[in-house]
């Protein structure tokens, strides 16, 4: 089932990429979320209880900026906790792919050997 | 599916919440809109990309009663932070209603009795001194004074416990909803995203 693993897959690493986004520079819910599902196809709605969450965590927190039309606008900015989230986790995501990526690159040398 | 209907079915299914954090994920939503708009997508564009609000909501609700719990650590925000992540379904309430029933009646017993034992050493160190306690007063009195410090002890192990206990729920529920619950709506989610229109698509 690709789909279930790749739907998986995403859902996991959405929490790793706002933390790398907001290392980058701070930003706005719209903007995170059309920049991710720009990038790994996720529904943009997801991205709200996600900041909730993260920010009840203490990884991220918020303020208010004026903005010359309309309202204020909410901008995250990580905290420390969300500095050290950040680096714990893409510790983690690069172990973990280079594992996945090894066994890829062995499974493919094994079927060439098979053909030839 | 218009801006109106998808706030109105947010709305809806945010009811239960405090008045200031539906409003709050409310104008987050509506800011959505706005800046969608701003870039030049459809109303419909928009909705299909946020996905379900139904599901949205019940997440955002769990996060809500989560939150609270976190600042206000009283029995009032535990029930609700218990009852929110039991909403999002990730918990199989029939497999796990008959553990709770055990633990919660367990833990009730204990708090129960450490009232008794409270109110036994309170009334041992008042009333022991004059009805001829064996050892005299001031045994009556030391013994019930280690009574209430018993039952003290006895009680802030319990509420430990049961902070210790709802977290463990809150975690085990947030870790199924994220793993377990998209792998059993692969259909529901793909569809929401073969409605988000290509990226770059409209540039």
């Amino acid at each position: 089932m690709p789909e279930t693993i790749e739907i998986q897959l995403k859902k996991g690493a959405l929490g790793l990429c706002v933390l790398a986004l907001l290392n980058q520079a701070d930003s706005y819910a719209y903007e995170i979320a059309s920049r991710l599902s720009d990038a790994i196809g996720m529904g943009e709605g997801t991205i709200y209880p996600l900041m909730r969450r993260m920010q009840s965590d203490g990884l991220v927190e918020t303020y208010l900026v004026e903005s010359s039309a309309g309202p204020s606008r909410k901008y995250y900015r990580l905290t420390d906790a969300g500095r050290g989230a950040l680096a714990a986790q893409s510790a983690e995501w690069t172990t973990f792919t280079q594992a996945v990526d090894a066994i890829l690159a062995n499974d493919a040398a094994a079927k060439e050997g098979a053909a030839q | 599916m218009t801006r109106a209907e998808f706030i109105a079915r947010l709305k809806d299914g945010l009811v239960g919440l405090p008045t200031a954090t539906a409003t709050d994920i409310i104008a987050d939503y509506e800011t959505h809109f706005d800046d969608g708009l701003a870039a030049g997508r459809t109303e419909a564009e928009v909705a299909a990309a946020l996905g379900d609000p139904v599901r949205l909501a019940r997440e955002l609700k769990a996060e809500a009663g989560i939150l609270r719990w976190h600042q206000e650590k009283n029995p009032s925000a535990a029930a609700g932070a218990v009852f929110a992540v039991l909403g999002l379904g990730a918990i199989d309430i029939l497999i796990l209603l008959p553990i709770a029933m055990g633990v919660v009646g367990t833990i009730f017993g204990f708090f129960i009795a450490a009232i008794a034992l409270f109110i036994g050493g309170g009334v041992v160190m008042v009333a022991g001194p004059f009805a001829g306690f064996p050892g005299g007063p001031f045994a009556a009195i030391l013994m019930g004074l280690g009574m209430m410090a018993g039952s003290v002890f006895i009680g802030a192990l319990l509420t430990i416990v049961t902070i210790w206990l709802v977290n463990a729920t809150v975690w085990y529920a947030r870790l199924h909803y994220r793993l377990l619950k998209p792998a059993l709506e692969p259909q529901a989610q793909a569809a929401v995203q073969s409605a988000t229109p290509a990226p770059g698509a409209s540039a």
